[in-house]
Formats: C-alpha cells, structure tokens, sequence
C-alpha cells in the first residue's frame, strides 16, 4: 500500500502513517511491536486515539490476547505530589 | 527443514546484538522469537547504560569496552539509538552509605572509572533538583543513556541487512542433539537444521536449557518503572541512590522493612522525548509482570525525598519488567560442558543493554573459534562456574516458577 508521509497517526508523538507500515514491514503484528519500533502509542495520551488507527493498519494475523495491557490511556495524569499526599508509604524514608 | 549456522533464540537486545555480530562475520544466522523484537526485558528497562552501576573487576572492564562500541554501532545502523554521554550522579543519604560508596569509588578508580564523591553542597551545586534528604553524591561523567528499543531495532535491523534470517511469533519446541552436538532447532513452524544455538532467552533462559538437559541458574527479578509526562531537561545527568546500589549488590546492606525487602533504589533517567523514567525496585517474584500500587508509591517517595521538584510532575503510566539475576551478577557467555554448539548468552540482569555490544563481539569470537581481541577471564562467565550449585534450592529461593 502507498503511504501518504503527511499523515500523522499518532499526534502525540508525530508518528506518521508511513513510520507504521514499515514497522509492520519489519514484523510488527501488535500495537506493541508498533510501538516499539515507532514510539507511536507512548505520548502523553497513551494511544486514546491513534490506538484504534493503528489496530486497524495491522495485518490480520496479530495476536489481539496480547494486547490487553500494551495500552492504558489515563483517565487524566496525576500529580506525583498528589500520590504521595495522604499515603502510608510516608515515613518509610523518613 | 532450512539451515543455517547458528540459531539464535530470543529477540531482545541479547539475542539481536548476537544475530547482527554473527551476520557481520560472514555466518549464516537465523534469529527465532516467540513473539517480536523486544517483546519482554528489553522495552521495560530505563534507558541507562551504566559503568558506575558495575562492579569493580571484569564486569566494570566488560562495559567500559561495550561502551567504546555504540559511536561505532550508530554509523552501521540507519536508526537513531539515541547515545548520549551524561554521567552519572548516585544520591548518598547516610555516613553509612558514604563509607560503602566512598570504597566502592576507590575500587572504581583503580578499575579507570573517574568516580568523585562531593559534599552536598557540591552535590546541589552541580545537580540544583538534587536539593532533598542527601549528605553527598558520587559524580563520573563516564556514563551515557540509549534508546532500549531502537537500540534492538537497530540490531535487528542490521542483522537482516547482513543476511540474518528473522523468525519472529517462531516458538522453539525442541533442540535436537546427535551425538553430543546440537543438530537442529524443532520449531512451530519447522525444523531448522544448525551447529551452533545461542540462548539468549534472559529471564527465560532456563527453559531452553531445560530442552536440553541443562540447568541455567537465571531468575527472573522485578523491576518496577513510573513513566512522567515529557518535560524540559530535569537533571542533566542519571541519578541514581546509594540504595540502589547496594539493592543490585548487597541487599544484605539494607534493612528489613517492606521497602527494603523490595529493593527500593532510585534509577531516574529522562528519554530523548523529555520523559522521566522513575525507577525502581528488585523483586523476586517469578515472572509476574504486574506493577503494584505500593511498590510505585515507595519509588515516589524515595525519588521525592532525593529531588523534590518531581512532586510537581505528572506521571502517565507504569509498567514492570524482569531482569535476568545470576547468582553473582555476571551473565553466563559461552560454551556449556557437554553439549557442543550450545552457547550461552544471558544473564545479564539490569545491564543487557550496556553490555549488548560486547556481548555480541564475545560470542560472535567463540561460534567462529577466533582469538579473542580481549584478555576477560571467559571461564568467570561460563556456565561451568555454577556445576557444585544446588539448582533447586536457587530455584526455590529466587522464586524461579513462581
């Protein structure tokens, strides 16, 4: 398939449409090994939205049971100050 | 069945440095990966390549010669590894730490790594987020950060451009001896006819020893990571803790809280996209690849407690992987007694991707019977030096079938 080098499936990390087909050309089957090749999926939204582009550029044989936790979209990101505010870990340093 | 001259099993930063050295030199290698490159250690790992983290002696002159080869490695590669030099400073929270470090850094010295100790107010001066719970720090520029997966992918890749055959989603069913030699590799999706097997399965190693007959003493040990929004440069060095130090080496030296009992040791390096990587503990508890809540807020702590300007970062995610722990911390390389054409090449706990590159120069000597272009005492690494150890009590001690 043609790639169209200015199309960006992954905005996050600008990862474009042609980045991802040659992953797959190199052997990716899952959104992992795209990412891994690629870094798509590892922005600051965790692949909300390119997720489900790239699931759909993916050849037919990919293995959709090891997808479960390769991409976990936070619902919003946390404050490490906030974590840390009311936990019993404190103390254990200190 | 196809052939070839060695079969390399595993698609991590081992198995792919491997593949690319052997295709370098002219033999014909098939790499077999049950799932991809990187499926496992190699992308959960922070993005350091450490020599301060090293112990004095043949494993510190193992990665002072593996780092010598990434600028070389970048120019044989078409993908961006990321190597950079940016030193290296470990956070010293007690006089009791200052004792151990101050003596771990003589040694250092003696081994041609430029270690030095500063005072705190040096410490701060130097790393101005370094202002928390510290009484001093080491500082050597030696050490450098790389890209985990396109470091591997640079491997592969130019494995391949050399001629190495890549079998990922390839499971490796059995290795087939004929008379003392290895004969041929039996995979899902065929027999694949060789001399030489390199297992380089890291924490899984032990499962295609056990095809074999051989009993590999690799546990798998827990490294949990806590991943921070991108942000302009925070430090400008790794940072690391004494704790951290004595949890890889001495884990006797801490102490038998629960925090201590995990292993708790700050690891902070920032990726190329300006991300934070917030590590870690050392746990062993099989190969559960979870990431639990009060492992991650114990890294928080301690990595708050050592720099507080991070308590205004956001975090996005947390993922564990497992390294590959051998009893004295030395990988096991080479050739195994008793099975000709079987080599090893795992072990490597927390330094696979700093001594990636000489690891694959090191097997690449042995497969092709060459004079070493180095004098490491290879008989330190060898699988033989464990033949008196008790597997099942290491078994049951590092938790390895949890």
């Amino acid at each position: 398939m043609e790639a169209n080098t200015a199309k960006f499936i992954c905005r996050c990390q600008e990862i474009t449409e042609e980045e991802i087909y040659k992953a797959i050309e190199d052997g990716a089957t899952t959104i992992k090994g795209i990412k891994d090749r690629t870094e798509a999926t590892m922005g600051l939204c965790q692949g909300r939205t390119c997720r489900r582009l790239i699931e759909r550029m993916l050849p037919a044989s990919g293995e959709p049971s090891r997808e479960r936790y390769s991409c976990r979209p936070p619902v919003r990101t946390v404050k490490i100050g906030d974590l840390l505010k009311d936990e019993s870990s404190k103390g254990e340093f200190e | 069945m196809s052939s070839v001259d060695a079969v390399v099993i595993g698609g991590g930063v081992i198995g792919c440095a491997v593949a690319y050295n052997l295709a370098k030199a002219g033999v014909s290698v098939a790499i077999v990966e049950r799932d991809d490159i990187c499926a496992g250690t190699s992308a959960a790992c922070d993005t350091a390549i450490h020599l301060q983290s090293k112990s004095p002696g043949l494993h510190l002159r193992m990665a002072q010669e593996s780092i010598k080869l990434f600028p070389e490695l970048q120019k044989d590669f078409d993908e961006d590894i990321h190597f950079k030099k940016t030193g290296t400073m470990i956070a010293i929270q007690t006089r009791e730490q200052n004792e151990v470090m101050r003596v771990f850094a003589e040694r250092q010295r003696n081994n041609g790594l430029d270690v030095v100790i500063l005072d705190r107010a040096a410490a701060v001066e130097k790393q101005p987020m370094m202002k928390g719970d510290l009484v001093g720090a080491t500082y050597c520029t030696a050490d450098a950060t790389i890209h985990p997966q396109f470091l591997t992918k640079g491997y592969f890749q130019a494995a391949k451009k050399y001629g190495a055959k890549a079998m990922l989603h390839t499971n490796v069913e059995n290795i087939a001896l004929k008379d003392g030699h290895v004969a041929s590799v039996i995979t899902n999706r065929g027999n694949i006819q060789c001399k030489y097997v390199v297992n380089a399965c890291g924490a899984y190693a032990p499962f295609i020893g056990k095809l074999t007959g051989l009993d590999i003493p690799i546990a798998p040990r827990r490294g949990q990571i806590v991943v921070t929004e991108p942000m302009p440069k925070f430090t400008h060095t790794i940072v690391n803790c004494a704790r951290y130090i004595a949890a890889k080496f001495r884990p006797d030296l801490l102490g038998t809280s629960e925090a201590d009992r995990m292993g708790i040791g700050l690891s902070l390096t920032q990726t190329e996209r300006g991300n934070l990587l917030i590590g870690g503990t050392r746990e062993f508890v099989g190969y559960d690849t979870r990431t639990t809540q009060k492992a991650l807020l114990y890294i928080l702590q301690h990595a708050a407690n050592i720099l507080p300007a991070l308590k205004d970062i956001h975090i996005i995610r947390t993922f564990a992987g497992l390294r590959p722990f051998t009893p004295d911390g030395l990988p096991i390389l080479g050739n195994v007694p008793g099975i000709e054409g079987f080599v090893m090449a795992a072990g490597h706990e927390g330094d696979g991707l700093a001594l990636s590159a000489i690891t694959g120069r090191l097997i690449t000597e042995i497969i092709c019977e060459k004079q070493s272009a180095y004098d490491f005492d290879l008989t330190k690494l060898s699988l033989e030096r464990y033949k008196n150890l008790d597997i099942k009590a290491f078994e049951a001690q590092y938790a390895v079938y949890k």
